[in-house]
């Protein structure tokens, strides 16, 4: 009998260690909140830095990298478990970060002091400063890795870096305060969430121009691709609701309501539940993209931003 | 108690503060906005603080008996300015291009400013030791600052509006020259260059060591006890420094700037814990000085003393 319990403490602990979490970065306090993917419970909630707003795995998904502004550093995650497993300091003010399709490149945006860096991907040795009009927002690259894209949330353009060159290869007006930023899954097309235009604009990235402006709600703001190669959500964050936009058809197929201002988000690998963080009311929602029911809201810390959880839908 | 404003904050940010960004064209500005909201609810439950738990003690256990409050009201002014973020408002407009041009031209020539954290790895994973190091330092700085205002004379111009109130209250705290606000804030925000800023989860203890500042200036007859005192800046300690002749304009013999810990006062050797207690104010008001009584008059004034500190003569 005593054995038998043992036995099973032991498998509670390996499964506990290998549970898998939702990371939540708490962009208001400098914390993460660590949630469990599966029973939607907080699970831990810790310091990490000054203000970490936006993650990404590394493109061997063996980390999970927290960008982590106003400290200067990267911090490393364990990113099935959460925990922090190293810091690489020296990394000037990162608010948003990306690895080129080729894993040649990461780029890093500092919102604060209106600056791109880029660093090679392999050893994070800095290649360039790049010092852009105002705040460099979010970013995206074009898949053969040749360009990387940037929207200036704070002078209303877009920005086109060539990577080789490490130059800036244009910039154009796209409206009042872009934000998120993707690239469609054939390559065609950029879609940015224009925040002050509560829409998408549609951006032909050869030829540096506007070609469609697509309505989807206030605040239009960031982007997830739905998994499936075809769709994207984009988060109305002023507006609280979120759109479904076909790649295709370059049209908003549903919009539905997810109060507490909606920004950043993640998509089980099924495609079948959306994971949301609200920035006004320190919660994630999480969502069944079947019915678009909220299922479940989570406690997290102040002004919730970016969130991540291994099992994730393609990012396409 | 952030659980409890997060509803409020979220309220007041979705419906009055975030449309008036989004119709005004503003909205790369809304993040900063929904923080100050969070500053702007802290600030008023300080202000609740303040009276609900001070003006009952300046009640029953005053120092001075008043007759009347009515040179406190302009404290309440100058209070209300600066908890509920005017000021504080007006003063990152006016320094912030200055640090971020600062800043942003080091990075670009490849120099990125070392914080604590990174001398102290430590303090990112411990709020509250991260809070003790950053207090310490902070109060650290602001004792030096405090000295540099009584015995530069230039600035003594500014900061002596701070010490002309004669009714020193738990109000008085945020009574300065707006010019010496602008110096104190641009040396804390060099400091922050140096040292990295206090993280974000420090606004409430920090928001705490204020009330503290304002309790110092009480007019309670209240002292922390013979150790107590030599820890925590109390209104005894305090009232000593505002004292006539002794604590601001003694000359070598001034005392007590600590902000909160008077262990930089008994460090330095400008600690005295047992003179007795002085009607505050500034030697030259008993004979006739006016250093104004409306905000704006008490501006100007500070701006003529400093005026004639340019010319040599005396503030």
């Amino acid at each position: 009998m005593r054995r038998l319990f043992f036995i099973v403490l032991l498998s509670f602990c390996a499964f506990q260690s290998f549970a898998e979490v939702t990371v939540v970065l708490n962009s208001g306090d400098g914390s993460i909140s660590l949630v469990d993917r599966h029973t939607y419970q907080p699970i831990k909630h810790f310091y990490v830095g000054k203000e970490p707003h936006h993650l990404m795995s590394t493109p061997d998904n063996s980390a999970l990298i927290v960008a982590d502004a106003v400290s200067n550093d990267l911090v490393f995650l364990n990113p099935t478990t959460g925990e922090i497993e190293k810091r690489i300091s020296r990394i000037s003010d990162p608010y948003q970060i990306g690895f080129s399709p080729d894993k040649k490149w990461f780029v890093s945006n500092s919102l604060r002091l209106d600056r791109v860096d880029i660093y090679r991907a392999e050893d994070f040795s800095l290649v360039a400063r790049i010092p852009l009009s105002s705040m460099p927002s979010h970013l995206a690259f074009n898949h053969e890795s040749t360009m990387v894209f940037i929207t200036l949330q704070g002078s209303n353009q877009l920005a086109a870096i060539d990577l080789a060159t490490q130059k800036v290869a244009w910039i154009i007006p796209v409206g009042n305060t872009p934000a998120g930023i993707i690239m469609t899954p054939d390559n065609q097309h950029l879609l940015v969430g224009v925040m002050g235009e509560n829409g998408v604009a549609v951006v032909d990235w050869r030829k540096a121009q506007i070609v469609k402006h697509i309505p989807t709600g206030v605040g239009a703001h960031n982007f997830m691709p739905l998994g499936d190669s075809r769709h994207v959500l984009i988060s109305n964050r002023g507006g609280d609701t979120i759109s479904l936009i076909d790649t295709q058809t370059l049209s908003v197929d549903h919009t539905f309501p997810i109060p507490g201002g909606p920004d950043d988000m993640e998509i089980s690998q099924d495609m079948k539940e959306l994971w949301v963080t609200c920035r006004w009311v320190k919660e994630v929602r999480v969502v069944d993209l079947t019915n678009y029911h909220i299922t479940h809201v989570i406690p997290v810390g102040r002004s919730p931003h970016g969130l991540f959880f291994i099992s994730h839908a393609p990012r396409q | 108690m952030t659980d409890l404003l997060t509803p409020l904050q979220a309220f007041l940010f979705e419906h009055w503060i975030e449309p008036v960004f989004q119709y005004l064209g503003l909205q790369a500005y809304v993040e900063n906005a929904y923080d100050a909201t969070y500053l702007l609810l802290l600030g008023v439950i300080e202000v609740i603080i303040l009276v609900a738990v001070f003006r009952p003690l300046e009640a029953l256990k005053p120092v001075e008996n008043w007759l009347d409050r009515r040179q406190v009201k302009i404290d309440v002014l100058y209070t209300l300015l600066h908890r509920l973020g005017f000021i504080p408002l007006a003063l990152f407009f006016i320094l912030w291009p200055i640090t971020y041009s600062l800043d942003r031209s080091l990075r670009l020539h490849g120099f990125i400013p070392l914080s604590l954290e990174d001398w102290f790895p430590i303090l990112y994973s411990n709020m509250w030791l991260s809070f003790i190091v950053y207090l310490l330092i902070i109060d650290f700085v602001g004792y030096w600052i405090h000295r540099l205002q009584h015995r530069l004379e230039w600035w003594w111009a500014l900061h002596g509006l701070h010490h002309s109130q004669r009714q020193m209250s738990y109000w008085t705290d945020d009574r300065n020259h707006l010019l010496d606000d602008i110096l104190t804030a641009a040396l804390f925000s060099l400091l922050a260059l140096l040292i990295g800023v206090a993280p974000n989860q420090l606004v409430i203890p920090l928001m705490l060591t204020r009330i503290l500042q304002s309790f110092a200036h009480s007019n309670v007859a209240i002292d922390f006890g013979a150790l107590g005192e030599k820890v925590l800046v109390s209104p005894r300690f305090h009232r000593i420094h505002h004292g006539i002749g002794i604590g601001s304009e003694g000359g070598n013999q001034s005392c007590n700037f600590a902000v909160l810990f008077p262990l930089w006062d008994i460090l330095f050797g400008t600690a005295r814990f047992n003179e007795p207690i002085h009607a505050t104010g500034i030697q030259d008001q008993l004979t006739g000085r006016s250093y104004g009584e409306g905000f704006w008059a008490q501006q100007w004034l500070g701006l003529k003393r400093l005026g004639r500190t340019m010319k040599g003569l005396k503030a």
